[in-house]
């Protein structure tokens, strides 16, 4: 580079962005495009991340290792005396685990987790009281304490000192607002806190830190019959199981990245419009292409730094407010535990920022290198941009059909939520492309229908062609948010109805009882109970691992009326009664549709479960929806799972009351049998809790919707603002020419709504399609759940009206800006082409 | 007196303030926990066991061993109760009885030690008559005697991958410090009682690196309780219980205060187990030499301290001195209560051997 150059880019940069100081809001829009971008990105990345780095932990409790887990085969739990003959054995990396789930007065899930602080193998002993926030003292002593994540507290209104009351009526301990390591969105209390608050004799199960292989084995010689040692997996599991939730949220974040693009191209566009003369003065003023690029290319870089950080920011903001959505998503589903403070770290700063210089080099400096490379005298009138627009609307279309093309490919070869989302991507960018020339070819229709017409309604469609080639990315960032957004909420509503139904089918029963004082089949049995009591079903499980995954088998009373009226997804001819009689050989099983989508079981295969005494094969009779469970499961009837497995635990017990009978009669008699207030449930509650957990799942997806829509509408917002801007000379010659106001606004309104309409009209199929994959395929591949689709207009008509209120606001908008401009571009008149 | 700051105190403060002044709550009136009273008549095998009605206990064994080379060995193992209220025990979770312990070995290649905390009521740790037989417990280490007496008894616990396993056995009586077992701490009322078991035969083995290495020699058992051991003025003390060659053993220690005025008490046991208390006036504790020491703690790996390790302990009344030294400079117990507890020489060794205890020196 000669001597002289670096100045000459100098002067040159800051010729080019000297536009920016004269249409700021140019800038604003096009920042506005990046930040929004990039802001919804990177909150999902973070989150993302951070989730990701939670599950790294979850072989730790409580910032104490726990490579193993010590539990009762039968389901009872762990005595104490169990767990002090192991540490008096010398086994000190063990410790106390109590965890449950309860729910507070107005019947919010409410995660409690226990351990013994003192007994937490940290280091030497003494580091989980060096904590300075802790006051353990106060911790293991009556009141006792109950921490609650800052997050969490909030949610729930608690403050410190607060005695939060719980559905039944017991109140945790005292408040204290801290949280310690791998606490998640769970209360923290003592473990002699948790056992007398939740009236139970015995802990959940022992954690096991470190431990070598021979102390692991002298371990397992020391356990009672009835406890078993299990290597802590939930790592492996919880990564493995939660991958497509953080596909599909990294899809929904990259769509909106897209419409943030699409914003960014809507500024680019104008800037490029009004920089022509500028880089037809420095081309003529000798300045060289090489200068040129390099000052396109130094522009787009400042804009991507300046983009990217304030991206990042709000970003990182955003995540702030949708972690808390996020962690009660990935509990709820998986039981996973996510903290709540994030950090954007280093990888996540870099891709932003090269997706960022990515998008502008598509956006900005690809676009004006091409202008560059034209003629340095163009043409320059509203003919010219529709001829080009007409080439480029050709183009698009053309790319449109050959997405297609490769969606339907993709779709017969399509394997993975990945491949899923791609082949998403490919229809809604197929739509999106061919929607210019769609509306295009809408609007020459619409001339010729109007040939006779009046000239003002003749003049108004063919103004249509002046504005499309300025609102063409606009509206095809709105086609991808109304399209995203009716495609979701289909997909959620048909969810929450399907199950909704589920739960109306499989909870059948009045009363849910788990208690581990019951004995169930004996209290089902008693004479005594006779008087309200219709029918019982007491359920007995195992949980093993199938397919690398944990995975429960239920053994069934064939009996009750819940068995009779099994829910099946897809079934063998007769299989229930196949079932129940234990009829063939293999016996018949049933499992759930997760086993089937993500198990790749087949009807009528054989599956095999290792039972206590080898291997145990059965035939697959039928498939059950099994909503919001992410593990493998399988129902025999209850003598078939006992004959096969020695040590089942019961795993709850249903009640159906005599007609007539009063509840109160049932929970007299529960009590009465030793269960403690708080281990039954009434049907109603249970629904209640499960519809109120599903609400709480999809919440970060709601979110994401809405914040969708809102880039789309501020793209919409760009669009009409440098329309007006390009044509306010335009519109003063004709205000001269004594066009009024009003019919001013019309020819701007009328277009765009014609517009605005036909993309909301294509949304609605497009949106149907879009929830037919993510229901029919992609929420298969990623939960192994099936479920009716459920299309209903009211969503595409709130949508439309909201669509419809946008365009009201931005014309709104547009009007006062145009009544304060019209007058000084009128006396314009004439002084400047 | 012995250790009596060494309490599980953080339980009061809260970790900073107890690494301004761990002693602190030593210094609280007690209110509501059982008093030190004089004249207080001792009863054994009974008074082995704990004394929830008071604030703090602890029993407290340190031995001198030489292995088949001659070279010498020490342990100590160290369990303490608290009482985290005045309220009366109830067994279980709720227990407002809390434990601690301390264990350390001092071998040829160098000192461990290692602390453990366990909470009261649930069986984790406790010291009780278990099938009529004296057991001490907190998890696997454990101090438990063949009848309701300590001893003749048995000591197993582990530092590290090291595990102690030793046979204690005693001819005789325990011997009741102060005046009949009560034992003044300062002229303002502060008292404990106090009695230790200075004559214990110990004999065993320690294994380390999977080689086990036997050795005997002499232990030395403290027990003491009270509810306000340490007075408004006092800063630490130094503490030492030696077995001197002749067989006679000596106990005693100086309360530091901050004026320089001294509290000096001790006690000098003959052979045949019959004791004499021994005051101010009888003892002359004069340090020779400090050296500077690592005393890493967790909050504070790098601190080093000028500790007094070499010493002049003369009885005047009996016209006896002896020339105490550390056997090692690094016997720091770095634990969330730190202090230097060790093994010394009595006259090189020639004199006899014992432990050695500082506390309340900063940094």
């Amino acid at each position: 580079m000669r001597p002289a150059e670096p100045e000459r880019l100098g002067g040159v940069l800051r010729a080019l962005l000297s536009h920016y100081r004269r249409h700021p809001w140019q800038a604003l829009f096009l920042l506005a495009g990046l930040v929004a971008g990039v802001a919804l990105w990177s909150a999902v990345q973070v989150i993302n991340s951070h989730a990701r780095a939670s599950y790294a932990e979850a072989d730790y409790m409580l910032g104490a290792q726990a490579t193993h887990w010590i539990r009762s085969r039968s389901g009872a739990g762990v005595a104490p005396a169990d767990y002090i003959a192991l540490r008096r054995a010398g086994f000190r990396q063990v410790f106390p685990v109590v965890q449950a789930r309860v729910a507070t007065a107005d019947n919010a899930p409410l995660a409690i987790v226990a351990t013994d602080l003192l007994a937490l193998p940290t280091g030497d002993g003494g580091e989980a009281l060096d904590e300075a926030d802790l006051d353990w003292l106060a911790f293991i002593q009556p009141p006792y304490q109950a921490w609650y994540p800052a997050a969490l507290a909030q949610e729930l209104g608690v403050a410190a000192g607060d005695r939060l009351a719980l559905h039944d009526g017991r109140r945790l301990p005292p408040a204290v607002i801290a949280a310690r390591e791998q606490q998640g969105r769970q209360i923290l209390m003592d473990v002699g806190a948790a056992l007398s608050l939740l009236g139970r004799e015995h802990f959940t199960a022992l954690a096991v830190g470190a431990i070598t292989p021979a102390e692991a084995a002298r371990l397992v010689d020391a356990l009672p019959a009835d406890l078993q040692l299990e290597a802590n997996q939930q790592r492996v599991d919880l990564t493995e199981l939660t991958a497509s939730l953080h596909t599909q949220l990294t899809a929904m974040s990259l769509l909106s990245f897209a419409v943030g693009l699409f914003i960014v191209f809507n500024a680019v566009r104008f800037s490029l419009w009004y920089r022509r003369p500028t880089l037809r003065t420095l081309r003529l003023m000798g300045v060289s292409m090489r200068a040129l690029t390099l000052a396109v290319l130094a522009e787009t870089l400042v804009w991507s730094v300046i983009g990217c950080a304030l991206g990042l920011a709000a970003g990182y903001g955003i995540s702030l407010a949708l972690l808390p959505g996020m962690s009660a998503t990935l509990q709820n589903l998986y039981g996973a535990v996510v903290g709540s403070e994030v950090l954007l770290d280093v990888r996540t700063v870099a891709l932003a920022w090269a997706l960022t210089l990515a998008g502008l080099a598509l956006a900005l400096a690809w676009p004006l290198l091409l202008q560059l490379r034209g003629p340095v005298i163009a043409a320059n009138t509203a003919a010219a941009a529709w001829r080009d627009d007409a080439r480029a609307r050709r183009v698009l279309l053309v790319g449109a059909a050959g997405m297609v093309l490769l969606a339907v490919a993709v779709y017969w070869h399509m394997r993975t939520v990945v491949g899923g989302f791609v082949l998403l991507a490919l229809v809604l960018f197929a739509a999106a492309w061919a929607l210019p020339a769609l509306l295009a070819a809408a609007q020459r229709g619409l001339g010729r229908a109007l040939a006779g017409a009046p000239l003002a309604r003749r003049w108004i469609v063919s103004d249509g062609r002046a504005q499309l080639p300025a609102l063409r990315t606009a509206m095809m960032a709105l086609l991808l948010a109304l399209t995203a957004n009716l495609g979701v909420e289909t997909l959620i509503g048909s969810f929450r109805t399907a199950l909704a139904d589920w739960l109306d089918q499989r909870l059948g029963a009045d009363l849910y009882v788990n208690s581990p004082r019951l004995d169930a089949p004996r209290f089902v049995a008693d004479p005594a109970n006779a008087g309200w009591l219709a029918a019982g079903h007491a359920r007995t499980g195992v949980t093993l691992r199938w397919q690398g995954r944990p995975a429960k088998v239920y053994g069934l009373d064939t009996t009750t009326p819940d068995t009779h009226r099994l829910p099946l997804a897809t079934a063998a001819p007769q299989a229930l009664a196949r079932w129940s009689a234990g009829a063939g050989m293999p016996p018949p099983i049933l499992a759930n549709e997760q086993a089937h989508y993500l198990g790749g079981l087949q009807l009528g295969q054989t599956v095999t479960l290792p039972a206590d005494d080898g291997p145990a094969d059965y035939t697959v009779v039928g498939f059950f929806h099994d909503y919001g469970n992410p593990y493998y499961q399988f129902y025999l009837p209850r003598e078939a799972l006992e004959r096969r497995w020695h040590a089942v635990q019961p795993t709850g017990l249903a009640l159906w009351l005599t007609p007539g009978a009063s509840e109160a009669a049932a929970e007299a008699a529960l009590q009465a049998a030793g269960v403690q207030p708080g281990e039954w449930s009434a049907q109603g509650d249970i629904k209640r809790l499960s519809l109120k957990i599903f609400d709480r799942t999809f919440a970060m997806t709601a979110a994401m919707n809405t914040l969708t829509l809102l880039v789309a509408g501020a793209a919409l917002l760009t669009a009409l603002l440098a329309i007006l801007h390009e044509r306010l000379p335009e519109f003063a010659q004709w205000r001269a020419l004594g066009v009024t106001r009003r019919e001013l606004l019309r020819v701007i309104a009328l277009p765009l709504g014609l517009f605005v309409g036909l993309t909301w009209l294509l949304a609605i199929p497009l949106g149907a399609l879009l929830s037919w994959l993510l229901i029919h395929d992609l929420n298969v591949m990623a939960f192994g759940w099936s479920m009716p689709m459920l299309w209903s207009p009211l969503p595409a008509l709130k949508l439309g009206l909201l669509s419809a209120g946008i365009v009201a606001l931005v014309l709104a908008i547009v009007l006062t800006q145009l009544t304060r401009k019209l007058p000084q571009a009128m006396a314009q008149l004439g002084s400047a082409s | 007196m012995k250790r009596l700051w060494l309490v599980l105190l953080m339980l009061f403060a809260g970790p900073a303030a107890a690494q301004d002044d761990p002693y602190q709550v030593l210094r609280s009136t007690g209110e509501g926990y059982a008093a030190v009273e004089p004249g207080r008549a001792f009863s054994f095998p009974a008074d082995h066991l704990p004394h929830p009605d008071y604030r703090i206990e602890w029993w407290y064994l340190t031995a001198n061993l030489k292995d088949a080379e001659g070279r010498d060995w020490g342990l100590q193992w160290t369990l303490f109760r608290q009482a985290m209220s005045p309220a009366t025990d109830t067994e279980g979770w709720d227990s407002n009885q809390m434990w601690m312990a301390h264990a350390a070995i001092t071998t040829p290649e160098g000192h461990r030690h290692e602390q453990r905390f366990a909470r009261g009521g649930v069986g984790q740790a406790d010291v009780r008559l278990d099938n009529g037989a004296f057991a001490a417990w907190l998890d696997d280490w454990s101090l438990t005697g063949e009848g309701p007496s300590v001893l003749p008894g048995r000591l197993r616990f582990s530092v590290g991958e090291a595990t102690v396993d030793m046979q204690l056995g005693s001819d005789t009586p325990p011997v009741l410090q102060g005046e009949g077992g009560y034992s003044r701490k300062s002229a303002q009322g502060q008292a404990s009682y106090y009695y230790s078991q200075p004559h214990i035969a110990v004999r065993g083995q320690i294994v380390q690196g999977g080689r086990p290495v036997a050795l005997t020699g002499t232990g030395w058992l403290d027990r003491e309780w009270s509810s306000q051991p340490l007075a408004d003025n006092q800063q630490g003390w130094d503490w030492f219980s030696l077995h001197l060659a002749d067989g006679h053993a000596l106990m005693v220690y100086r309360l530091r205060h901050d004026d320089g005025k001294h509290w000096l008490s001790g006690s000098w046991v003959a052979p045949d187990g019959t004791a004499r208390t021994l005051g101010a006036d009888d003892i002359a504790l004069t340090v020779l030499d400090t050296r500077r020491v690592r005393t890493p703690t967790a909050a504070d790996p790098k601190a080093v301290r000028e500790l007094p390790l070499v010493w002049r302990v003369r009885l005047p009344g009996l016209g006896r001195e002896w020339t105490v030294r550390a056997l090692i400079d690094d016997q720091w117990m770095g634990g969330r209560v730190p202090y230097w507890e060790g093994v010394v020489q009595v006259d090189g060794g020639a004199g006899g051997m014992g432990y050695m205890e500082l506390t309340g020196y900063g940094r």
